[in-house]
């Protein structure tokens, strides 16, 4: 495969954020060889409150359909900052604390939950761009992730209809191998890890019967083979439609405990 | 009168009042027809479907401006009368060319000077009256009454005449309101019928008549509307209007075989040509023609064979000019040739890249099998980057009052998926017929709207739409207190100013909106390789 999922999508985000990161940490360089670095002294705090100012603004990003876009104009943009801004927030969070392991529970719990939030995020970039290449490029079926189950369990009644009439031999080998295969939408995670096999464990049956199958059957078993192809690239959108989906609640609700214990550590240094 | 279950506005006005009577012409009645008297019964039997007797009372709106139409109308009785608006105002005295509108899509250049640019560059479409468009499209408007007139001139037609037939076999948009004057009863021929007529041998007069009208009323502002003969002298454009001949063909038609002599440069009236070359067993899509545009120059400069071939890809209608008119031309004018060699170059060019690619060709051909050539703003969505977020969907319902314009799913091509969504079509022939003129396009503007206040749900966009892109939904309508289906399809947010917001709001940069009238850029767009 020619792309390359390192690549940016936004040249223009990534040099800015890449010079951002690297002017910041040589400030950090300059500053903390010369006096002692301290979270709580100027450059310290400078550090923490853009970490902190960047992650909330980043969790505005769901807000986005309702502020139309605004202030970056388009929702591709909102969401190249809220990615680029999201790395470079833990890159604050680790100048703001020394590159050094944080102190007491509250602290471990804010590096971690900071850790995870962008981690998780870097995630799903990567899982945003490699599953729809997936989807495009090996599967022809392309559906709807609400419409999947409907249209997975129609195939059953369909192959049905193509088996009714079928000799004693095709009819065996569809009733026992076939059907149960088609009861419903079957997910796996499987199909992150590839397509291929598990297409050729699913038709490498129908080759086995097809020598063994009448002349008479052999329009009925290709029948029911495209019918089996339609229920597994159904399944495997479904399934990578899916991780897409599950990946979210994932960044999402760490995100929303840090920006919670965001808020208590700010109050804790203004007021305590 | 309406009756009393017709629907009507909360002034109690019947909405649809332009809806006329219908009155089935049976085929003695039909043959009272001056026109159709020598039309033998086996003939007039098949026509007859689409002969159609309607009556006006006086004041019905019989057409209306920017209207798409499918039929000519004959008057039988009464007088109607022809609103000239700005539009088609002096066709054939007022020599001034219009600017060609820049082709637009729904996207917005990006960066400050690219936006500069484009907005310096944009020139208006004189002349025409835009109501909240946000472009041009570059329609081209023709007269096809048969009357010259002036804005706010009263013309009358009386019994005898005929009109419309332009708009109805080439689609161009309604240029003048038509209001009936008295009682008034029309005989309406639709377009299947029309082209039936014209072909009709016995009634060569009446196709010499049609033929006759369009040459004096509509083909001087034709020419005068294509780039090439704009700056040309009112001498040569009568020249032309008196020689040229007026062509049809049958969708599938070979126009052109490649390799055959050129003795004639063609100018598209109406329709749809596809430009290909042979390539072994195949016909390779270089590019393809439609209204206003022109082919032949480049075998008649350099005096060589057809270097390709043209097929209709649906009833086309053409001009065809013959070389010495053609040579005449040429040599009057130095920008006709200069505009003339740069239209060879680049078609040489498409030539050149279908026969080394033939890929791109594939572009061309899905977007003629797929209808989409006819889109002037078709939504597409880049498959290997599009996460099925749906956020597109939500955002053209946040945009919508709850209720989205588009189905995400479609038909898909390569990586491209299409959505069932409007594509803004160049000839919008959901706009025909409909009974309350709900569905509007302001000439010269892109987007094609149902007003919700005056849709009656009876589905007749919805049948007529190609490509199953209007969707109903129910609604309960409080001007004709009704539960109905009203017919919604994408706008492309008019009014809005950041644009389309399924485009805006997508934050993949998946969903792109392009013009197929932009060949270059569909091709650019359709052949990118994918970045993820």
């Amino acid at each position: 495969m020619s792309r390359s999922f390192l690549r940016p999508k936004c040249r223009t985000w990534f040099i800015g954020s890449v010079s951002v990161g690297t002017g910041s940490v040589a400030l950090f360089a300059v500053l903390a060889s010369s006096a002692p670095w301290s979270p709580g002294r100027f450059w310290g705090l400078t550090f923490g409150t853009l970490a902190a100012v960047v992650f909330v603004l980043d969790g505005l990003y769901p807000l986005r359909r309702r502020l139309m876009g605004w202030p970056f104009g388009t929702a591709q943009r909102w969401l190249q900052f809220h990615i680029y801004g999201g790395a470079l927030a833990l890159l604050f969070v680790l100048i703001h604390v020394g590159f050094s392991l944080p102190n007491g529970q509250f602290g471990w719990w804010l590096f971690g939950l900071t850790l995870w939030s962008v981690v998780s995020g870097l995630v799903g970039v990567w899982l945003q761009k490699w599953i729809p290449t997936v989807l495009a490029s090996q599967l022809s079926v392309e559906a709807l992730y609400v419409r999947i189950p409907e249209m997975a369990d129609r195939l059953q009644s369909e192959a049905d209809a193509v088996a009714r009439g079928a000799s004693d031999l095709l009819e065996r080998f569809y009733s026992g191998e076939i059907r149960p295969s088609l009861a419903g939408v079957a997910p796996s995670w499987s199909f992150l890890v590839g397509l291929a096999g598990d297409r050729e464990r699913r038709l490498t049956p129908f080759r086995n019967v097809a020598q063994f199958v009448s002349e008479d059957d052999q329009d009925r078993l290709k029948g029911l083979e495209a019918i089996v192809t339609e229920k597994f690239e159904l399944d495997a959108q479904y399934s990578l439609q899916r991780a897409l989906r599950l990946w979210l609640p994932l960044h999402l609700f760490p995100a929303i405990v840090l920006l919670g214990l965001l808020a208590v550590h700010i109050f804790a240094v203004l007021y305590l | 009168m309406p009756t009393t279950d017709q629907p009507v506005d909360p002034g109690g006005n019947p909405l649809i009042a332009r809806l006329p009577r219908y009155e089935p012409a049976s085929i003695e009645r039909l043959k009272t027809y001056p026109f159709l008297e020598q039309v033998n019964q086996r003939i007039l039997e098949k026509l007859q479907p689409n002969l159609i007797e309607r009556s006006y009372a006086p004041g019905d709106i019989i057409l209306r401006l920017g209207d798409y139409n499918d039929a000519a109308y004959f008057i039988a009785d009464g007088v109607v009368e022809v609103r000239i608006s700005a539009v088609n105002a002096g066709s054939e005295d007022d020599p001034a060319p219009r600017a060609a509108p820049t082709p637009v899509t729904g996207a917005r250049p990006q960066g400050l000077a690219a936006r500069l640019r484009h907005i310096f560059a944009r020139q208006p479409l004189e002349g025409a009256v835009q109501v909240g468009g946000r472009a041009t499209d570059g329609t081209v408007i023709l007269g096809d009454m048969p009357v010259g007139g002036r804005p706010g001139e009263r013309v009358l037609l009386e019994p005898g005449e005929i009109f419309g037939e332009l708009s109805a076999l080439s689609r161009y948009p309604v240029s003048a309101d038509v209001v009936a004057c008295t009682q008034t009863r029309c005989l309406l021929i639709r377009t299947p019928a029309l082209r039936m007529l014209l072909k009709q041998k016995p009634l060569a007069s009446f196709k010499q008549m049609v033929d006759e009208r369009y040459r004096t009323r509509s083909l001087s502002t034709h020419l005068r509307n294509v780039e090439l003969f704009a700056e040309l002298d009112g001498s040569i454009i009568a020249g032309l209007q008196r020689s040229a001949e007026l062509v049809s063909f049958e969708p599938g038609a070979q126009i052109i075989e490649q390799d055959s002599a050129g003795d004639a440069f063609y100018l598209v009236r109406g329709g749809y040509v596809k430009v290909a070359v042979r390539a072994g067993p195949s016909q390779l899509a270089i590019t393809y023609l439609r209204k206003g545009d022109y082919a032949g120059e480049l075998s008649l400069l350099m005096d060589e064979p057809w270097p390709y071939s043209l097929f209709a890809l649906e009833h086309v209608e053409m001009v065809k000019i013959s070389r010495a008119d053609f040579d005449q031309v040429v040599a009057s004018h130095d920008t006709v040739r200069d505009l003339l060699w740069q239209s060879a170059v680049v078609r040489l060019k498409e030539r050149g890249v279908a026969l080394r690619s033939p890929v791109s060709a594939q572009y061309l051909q899905m977007a003629m099998d797929t209808g989409l050539i006819h889109g002037e703003s078709v939504l597409l969505i880049d498959l290997n980057t599009c996460t099925r977020c749906d956020d597109c969907v939500r955002a053209c319902a946040d945009t919508h009052g709850g209720t989205p314009r588009f189905i995400r799913e479609g038909t898909r091509f390569r990586q491209w998926s299409i959505p069932t969504a409007c594509y803004q079509c160049t000839d919008p022939v959901c706009m025909i017929g409909c009974p309350t003129g709900a569905i509007t396009r302001p000439i010269g503007s892109l987007e094609v709207t149902i007003n919700k206040d005056t849709c009656i749900g009876c589905h007749n966009c919805v049948k007529r739409c190609p490509w199953g892109n209007i969707i109903e939904v129910p609604y309960s309508s409080p001007t004709i207190n009704r539960d109905i289906e009203l017919a919604t399809k994408c706008d492309l947010c008019l009014g809005r100013t950041q644009g389309p917001a399924c485009v805006q709001m997508c934050p993949h940069g998946s969903a792109t909106r392009i013009s197929f009238k932009d060949l270059e850029t569909v091709t650019t767009t359709l052949s990118a390789e994918e970045m993820p």
